[in-house]
C-alpha cells in the first residue's frame, strides 16, 4: 500500500511543473483570480503560474495532481469556466444570467467532460450554503479522466453574485490524498469573502 | 479506426481505383475469406515489441475505472463479433467495453479489442456495431498493427496525429501517453481500404445486411453536419479542414462500400430489436453522458436517428428534455417541460423527472408549477443526495 502511494505520488508529482509556482503565505489575500474573491489562508499554499482562464487561479500544496484548489472568480454571462482549447469542435458551456444555483455543478461537470476528457463524473451531495454572505451551493463529486485513469474526488462551493459565477473547488486523488488535505481546504474555504 | 474528438475516422483515401479484386481475397470481390491462423505468435523483434506494448495497454484497460464491468455487456459484444467474423476467428479475442463517449472501437496486435460507449450509443442494430467491429478485426487479421507501430515510432517527434484527438490532448499537465492512446494504432490509407473490404466480406457472410457498413459512414456524416449546424458552422468545413485534407471524407468510403456491397448477397436481419434490448440497461447512462458534451445538433441527430428506428420511448423523450433544458434558452425550457411530460406519459418512472421538470419550470420563471414538481420529487426521494438543496430552492 505504502509503495503504491509513493508510486502514485511520485508519478503524479513528476507531471507538475513545480518551478513556475509562487508562494502564498498565511494572512489576508485579496483579489484572487482577478476578482473580488478574498481569503485568509492560515497556512502556506503555492499559486500556479498556469492560467486556465482569465478569472481562474489555482493553488496547491504538493502539486496540482495531488491537491488542487481552483478559484473561478466572477465568470460573467456568456463566458466558459475555463479558456476553450478548441472553440470550434469542443465549445464549452457558458454561464447564463438566468441559471439556477443547481446549474453550477452541472456546468462544472460538462466542462470537465469536454475539456479534460473526463468520461465518468458523478455529483454526489448538494446542499445549501453561503459564500461571502450570498446564497450558495456546496457539492461533492467524483471523476476519472480518460488519460490517467486516476479516480479523483472533489468538493466545491459556488454562487451567482451580480450575475457572475463565483466557484471554488478542491480536488485530489480519491485514494489517500483527498482526505489528507480536505480539512486544509475547508479551513481556507471558511475564510472566503466577496 | 482511430479516435477524433467524437468520431473515430480511419483514414480512408481516394481508393476508388483500388476497387475490384480485394487484395485480401483473390479474384472476385467474392465471399471466400483468407485462411485464418489461430493463436498467432509474434515472429520478429518489431512484432514482439508491438505485442509487449499491447499486453501492457491491455492491463491498463482491464483495470481502468472506465471499463464497464456490468455482467453481460462485454459478453454480448463478443457474441456480435463472433456472429460477424465467425466463431473460429473470434475465439482468441478479449473485448473491453469502455465508458468513453467518442465513436470508436480498436483492436491491438495481441487480440485485445476496446469498444467505446459512444459507438454503442450511436449504433442502431447489431449489424451497425458489427460493421465497425468487423473492420477493426480485419486490421487485426491483416496484421496492420506492425506497420502502425513503425509509423508511430517514426512520428514520435511530432506526435502530429495525436493533435486531432481533441479532448485526450487537453491536459493541464504533460504526461506520458495514456493507456487508452497506447491501445489505438495508426493505419495508412491502403490498410483502411483493405480492412473495409475484408470487413465487408465478414458482413456478407455473417447474415447481417451487406449494405450496413456503408450506412454507418453516412450516419456519421449526417451527425457531423448536424453538429456543425447546431454550432452555426458550415457543415462542409469539417470535411476539409486540417486532418481531413490528407484523409478525405467518409463520403468516398461510404460510396465504395455501397458499390462493393451491391455485388454481394444482400444478407438478412440487422437484429435491431435484439440490439435495443441488450443496450436498454445502458442507454440512459450513455445518453446522459452525450447530453453533457455541449453538442446540441449532434445529440439531437443521435436522438432522432435512434427514434426513427425505435420510436420515441420514455428514455429518448427524457433525454431530449434534458438536451433542451441544458441549452436553456427560454424557448428550450418551454420545450423541455413538454418533453418531460411526454416522457412521463410514455412511462418514464424515475423521480428525477419531477426534479428536472421542476428546475426547467423554475428557471423559466414558472415558480409555482416548478415548486409543485420539486415537491413531488422530494416526496418520492426524501433522502436523495440533493434533497437539502432542492428543499432550499422550494423554500425560496
Ligand atoms: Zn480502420
Amino acid at each position: 500500500m505504502t509503495r503504491l502511494l509513493i508510486g502514485l505520488s511520485m508519478g503524479l508529482a513528476a507531471m507538475s511543473p513545480a518551478a513556475a509556482n509562487s508562494l502564498v503565505s498565511a494572512g489576508p489575500r485579496p483579489n484572487i483570480a482577478g476578482s473580488s474573491f478574498s481569503a485568509a489562508p492560515v497556512d502556506e499554499w503555492n499559486r500556479l503560474s498556469r492560467k486556465d482562464g482569465k478569472n481562474v487561479e489555482i493553488w496547491t500544496r504538493d502539486g496540482d495532481q495531488l491537491n488542487k484548489v481552483t478559484f473561478f472568480g466572477g465568470i460573467p454571462s456568456g463566458k466558459p469556466l475555463v479558456r476553450e482549447i478548441d472553440k470550434k469542435r469542443q465549445p464549452l458551456p457558458k454561464v447564463a444570467a438566468d441559471m439556477l444555483i443547481t446549474d453550477i455543478p452541472v456546468m462544472l461537470e460538462s466542462t470537465y467532460r469536454i475539456q479534460y476528457a473526463v468520461s465518468q463524473m458523478d455529483i454526489d451531495s448538494q446542499e445549501p450554503a453561503t459564500l461571502g454572505g450570498h446564497k450558495a451551493i456546496r457539492f461533492t463529486y467524483r471523476f476519472a479522466r480518460e488519460d490517467d485513469g486516476v479516480r479523483r474526488k472533489g468538493e466545491a462551493i459556488g454562487a451567482f453574485v451580480g450575475g457572475k459565477l463565483y466557484l471554488v473547488t478542491y480536488e485530489a486523488p480519491a485514494l489517500y490524498f483527498f482526505d489528507k488535505d480536505v480539512e486544509k481546504y475547508r479551513k481556507l474555504a471558511a475564510t472566503l469573502a466577496l | 479506426m482511430r479516435h477524433l474528438s467524437r468520431f473515430a475516422l480511419c483514414g480512408a483515401g481516394s481508393i476508388l481505383a483500388l476497387l475490384g479484386p480485394s487484395p485480401a481475397s483473390g479474384a472476385e470481390p467474392g465471399l471466400e475469406l483468407p485462411t485464418y491462423t489461430r493463436a498467432y505468435e509474434p515472429r520478429t523483434v518489431d512484432e514482439r515489441g508491438v505485442w509487449m506494448e499491447a499486453d501492457e495497454a491491455e492491463r491498463g484497460l482491464r483495470d481502468s475505472p472506465l471499463r464497464i464491468r456490468e455482467a453481460g455487456l462485454e459478453a454480448y459484444l463478443r457474441e456480435v463479433l463472433c456472429r460477424e467474423v465467425g466463431t473460429e476467428r473470434c475465439a482468441g479475442v478479449r473485448i473491453y467495453a469502455m465508458e468513453i463517449p467518442g465513436f470508436n472501437a480498436s483492436m491491438m496486435a495481441n487480440g485485445t479489442m476496446q469498444v467505446w460507449s459512444g459507438l454503442l450509443l450511436r449504433s442502431r442494430s447489431e449489424a451497425e456495431l458489427a460493421a465497425v467491429l468487423g473492420h477493426e478485426f480485419a486490421h487485426f487479421e491483416l496484421r496492420h498493427s506492425l506497420t502502425g507501430f513503425q509509423q508511430r515510432r517514426r512520428a514520435t517527434d511530432a506526435i502530429a496525429w495525436i493533435g486531432v484527438w481533441g479532448a485526450l490532448t487537453n491536459r493541464d499537465t504533460s504526461s506520458t501517453q495514456s493507456i487508452i492512446e497506447r491501445g489505438i494504432y495508426r493505419y495508412g490509407r491502403e490498410q483502411e481500404t483493405d480492412a473495409d473490404l475484408l470487413g465487408l466480406q465478414y458482413a456478407a457472410l455473417s447474415g447481417y445486411p451487406a449494405s450496413t457498413p456503408s450506412e454507418v459512414w453516412k450516419n456519421l456524416m449526417a451527425e457531423e453536419d448536424a453538429s456543425a449546424a447546431g454550432r452555426n458552422q458550415k457543415p462542409k468545413q469539417k470535411y476539409t479542414a486540417g486532418y481531413f485534407d490528407s484523409h478525405p471524407t467518409h463520403l468516398k468510403r461510404s460510396i465504395y462500400l455501397a458499390e462493393a456491397a451491391a455485388k454481394m448477397p444482400p444478407g438478412g436481419d440487422a437484429r435491431a430489436k435484439e440490439y435495443r434490448a441488450a443496450m436498454a440497461p445502458y442507454l440512459p447512462r450513455f445518453l446522459a453522458a452525450q447530453i453533457k458534451r455541449n453538442d446540441f445538433g449532434g445529440t439531437e441527430h443521435i436522438l432522432q436517428s435512434l427514434a426513427a428506428d425505435s420510436g420515441w420511448g420514455p428514455d429518448l423523450l427524457f433525454a431530449r428534455a434534458e438536451l433542451y433544458r441544458t441549452r436553456g434558452n427560454p424557448r428550450d425550457l418551454q420545450v423541455a417541460a413538454q418533453y418531460y411530460r411526454e416522457a412521463r406519459a410514455a412511462g418514464y418512472m424515475g423521480a428525477e423527472l419531477d426534479r428536472n421538470l421542476g428546475l426547467a419550470l423554475l428557471r423559466n420563471g414558472q415558480a409555482d408549477e416548478g415548486r409543485q414538481s420539486l415537491n413531488a420529487y422530494l416526496t418520492a426521494m426524501p433522502e436523495a443526495s440533493d434533497a437539502k438543496m432542492i428543499r432550499a430552492l422550494v423554500a425560496n
